[in-house]
């Protein structure tokens, strides 16, 4: 039994309560996770938004202004998060996890106005590299994937923006460092991943990096292309070709492992990757916005319309079909999204007409109205 | 990666789990069965959003250079081959496919688009444009019931919610400026005209599939509602006990039925509400910062323990 965080036993049992839900009684699998405690997906994001909410307003009531008051509310919400990790054995439950993240962050805030010159948060300073390895240090601590996730990405934003890298975006084009370091580091995760990890929350903050980190460092290189001024004469033919090679390699990695693996971590990565090509190539390409819109759309219905068909029928135990059929939040995302494409879609009322209620609704968007 | 084999072989072993949880739960760790219906959801709404905001540019840009009836005939050609999945689906008497649904969708979408343009080209509906929302809800909740899709229910209802006046974010009802009484008492009746929908439509057929969405919408709209009277005066007077009611009838419904939304729902929205009726009537920064922590972190408290006993009472 640990005292300072779940062993990898006990966080085994977690998961497997996780997994088979209510199939397994409670009291099965508690005794074997050594009275740690966790909690479901929404309520997770909710308990995790509530705690960073609390950690702003511990440093709102202690008057933000003095250096040394970001430093007690860092220790407070770092102190109180411990508390509830250690003393009340909570394990991603969200409330510790939201308090720590925050209390992590001011701890480090308060450190970099130690530094010279003080508080220099801004790209490719120490500083942000202090805050950057706080988080890091926070998401290890919790086991957090999206903690660990958020540090990985703003450590590769960091590394583009130091002068080294500059120098050399400046030979081979903006944004390029970024892109390699980004699938470099996807990469050694989706190699890691062949591994097998007693820890389940090890496994997820690799399947994490897999997923998001393809897209992330893409965004640097794209940040770079669309900036007229951080563009450079020479270079965007070198960086554009060593984007588009990086990223159909990294893909096709991606796609292999995710299919041999079955994984979903590749296969989102993979997905992440087409679309940076799709964008790539759209900027080498003359195509008016709304035509590569609705190209590029009707590519992915028939792709997915495709395999949808093509895996109606189990192959090999692949399928099209959902295995559950609990509720999840990507039910909920679901359902939320196609109300807001709905809103976004929905014809506005022309400005002339008078204010009907009911009927008098306000939507913005598309349509007709040229207001897009 | 990491497989959890002993731990759920150990739970089939001393008879903690019967054969089947243990054979699924162990083909679903080991890959022999594996599900690409979230990719394929990703995919295809990513599909439907792109068509969507390229037309949108289109009905925008280009309305010389095409011409209107030829836009407009376009237009409801492409959301009619869009229907041909599902139209084909129902005429075999099989179950709409994920792929299916999004083109449904894709297809009542269009048809929203061009509805609009047509009315602001040809002025189809005169004087009576301002039920064009209502129309539009009613031809999307006939689409939902004749594909059994939710996701175009979900557009129906949507439409619904633009014709009580509600713009359909928490960010329209908590902006000052634009939230009013007036705002809540809409989001109210919109939720009570949902909340009497579901009812028929649960007490007409057993089985729908529509439940879930329904109670989403009622549920969003009528806190919104509460919460909107909850931040003026005489308002407060009826705001308050009905936030109160709101979030004690949507955590029971969360318990009873094991959904979690309906917990986080009923603690979240609570907090909001209390918050934007005491804060404006409280002096000083320190004490409304100190109000506002007191009522997060018991917000936190009631959440944690409101999911404890979720899972206690979930059989």
């Amino acid at each position: 039994m640990s005292h300072w965080r779940p062993s990898p036993d006990e966080e085994r049992w977690l998961e497997v309560a996780e997994q088979l839900g209510a199939a397994v009684p409670r009291d099965a699998v508690a005794k074997r996770a050594g009275g740690w405690r966790s909690t479901g997906p929404l309520a997770r994001i909710a308990l995790f938004v509530l705690g960073l909410v609390a950690a702003a307003l511990t440093l709102g009531i202690l008057r933000l202004g003095t250096e040394i008051t970001v430093l007690f509310a860092g220790l407070i919400t770092a102190g109180a998060a411990e508390w509830l990790k250690v003393g009340k054995r909570l394990h991603a439950s969200g409330i510790e996890e939201g308090l720590g993240v925050a209390g992590f962050l001011m701890v480090a805030a308060w450190f970099t106005t130690l530094m010279e010159p003080p508080m220099n948060v801004g790209p490719g300073t120490a500083a942000t590299l202090v805050l950057i390895a706080a988080a890091g240090a926070a998401g290890l601590r919790l086991l957090n994937p999206f903690v660990t996730t958020c540090a990985v990405v703003a450590f590769v934003s960091w590394v583009d923006s130091t002068a080294v890298a500059r120098s050399v975006d400046q030979t081979v084009g903006g944004g390029v460092t970024a892109v390699t370091f980004g699938c470099t580091l996807a990469a050694l995760a989706l190699a890691l991943g062949a591994r097998e990890y007693r820890r389940p929350s090890h496994d997820r903050m690799l399947d994490w990096l897999v997923a998001t980190l393809p897209v992330a460092a893409y965004v640097q290189h794209a940040t770079w292309e669309e900036n007229p001024v951080l563009s450079i004469p020479g270079g965007p033919g070198t960086g554009r070709l060593a984007t588009t090679v990086l990223m159909l390699a990294l893909g096709a990695a991606l796609l292999v492992t995710g299919v041999r693996r079955r994984r979903h971590a590749p296969l989102l990565g993979f997905m992440g990757c087409v679309t940076c090509l799709a964008v790539k190539l759209r900027l080498a390409t003359t195509l008016a916005t709304e035509t590569w819109l609705i190209l590029y759309g009707v590519i992915a219905l028939v792709a997915g319309f495709a395999l949808d068909r093509y895996l109606r029928q189990p192959r090999n135990g692949v399928t099209s079909q959902a295995l559950e059929d609990r509720e999840g939040p990507l039910d909920l995302l679901q359902t939320a999204g196609a109300a807001l494409l709905a809103q976004r879609t929905t014809p506005e009322i022309p400005p002339a007409e008078p204010a009907v209620t009911p009927g008098g609704g306000r939507f913005g968007g598309g349509g007709a109205s040229g207001g897009y | 990666m990491h497989t959890l084999d002993p731990e759920i072989r150990t739970l089939h072993a001393e008879g903690t789990i019967d054969d089947a949880t243990a054979s699924r739960a162990l083909a679903l760790d080991r890959g022999e069965v594996f599900s690409l219906h979230q990719e394929l959801r990703a995919t295809m709404y990513a599909g439907v959003l792109l068509v969507m905001a390229g037309v949108g540019m289109i009905l925008a840009r280009n309305l010389d250079r095409l011409g209107p009836l030829a836009i407009v005939l376009v237009i409801a050609l492409a959301a009619a081959a869009c229907a041909v999945p599902a139209v084909r689906a129902k005429l075999a008497g099989r179950i709409l496919t994920v792929a299916g649904e999004y083109l449904l969708l894709l297809a009542a979408l269009l048809a929203s688009a061009d509805l609009a343009y047509a009315e602001r080209q040809f002025t189809l509906l005169g004087p009576l444009w301002p039920w064009h929302l209502l129309l539009l809800a009613v031809v999307h909740a006939a689409i939902a019931y004749a594909f059994a899709s939710p996701l175009v229910l979900a557009a129906s209802l949507t439409a619904l919610a633009g014709w009580f006046g509600v713009g359909g974010s928490l960010g329209d009802v908590l902006h000052f400026a634009h939230s009013t009484p007036e705002l809540g008492g809409r989001a109210l009746a919109c939720a009570a005209v949902i909340a009497a929908w579901r009812y028929a439509d649960r007490r007409a057929r057993p089985d729908t599939r529509f439940s879930d969405v329904f109670d989403h919408f009622a549920a969003n709209l009528a806190f919104w509602g509460s919460i909107a009277w909850c931040m003026e005066w005489p308002w407060l007077v009826a705001g308050l006990p009905l936030l109160a009611t709101l979030a004690w009838a949507s955590i029971r419904r969360g318990l009873a039925t094991g959904r979690e939304a309906f917990l986080v729902y009923g603690v979240v929205y609570a907090a909001i509400g209390t918050c934007a009726a005491v804060v404006p009537r409280i002096d000083g920064t320190t004490p409304t910062l100190g109000f506002v922590l007191l009522v997060v972190c018991a917000a936190a408290a009631a959440l944690w323990q409101l999911r404890r006993r979720l899972r206690e009472s979930v059989p």
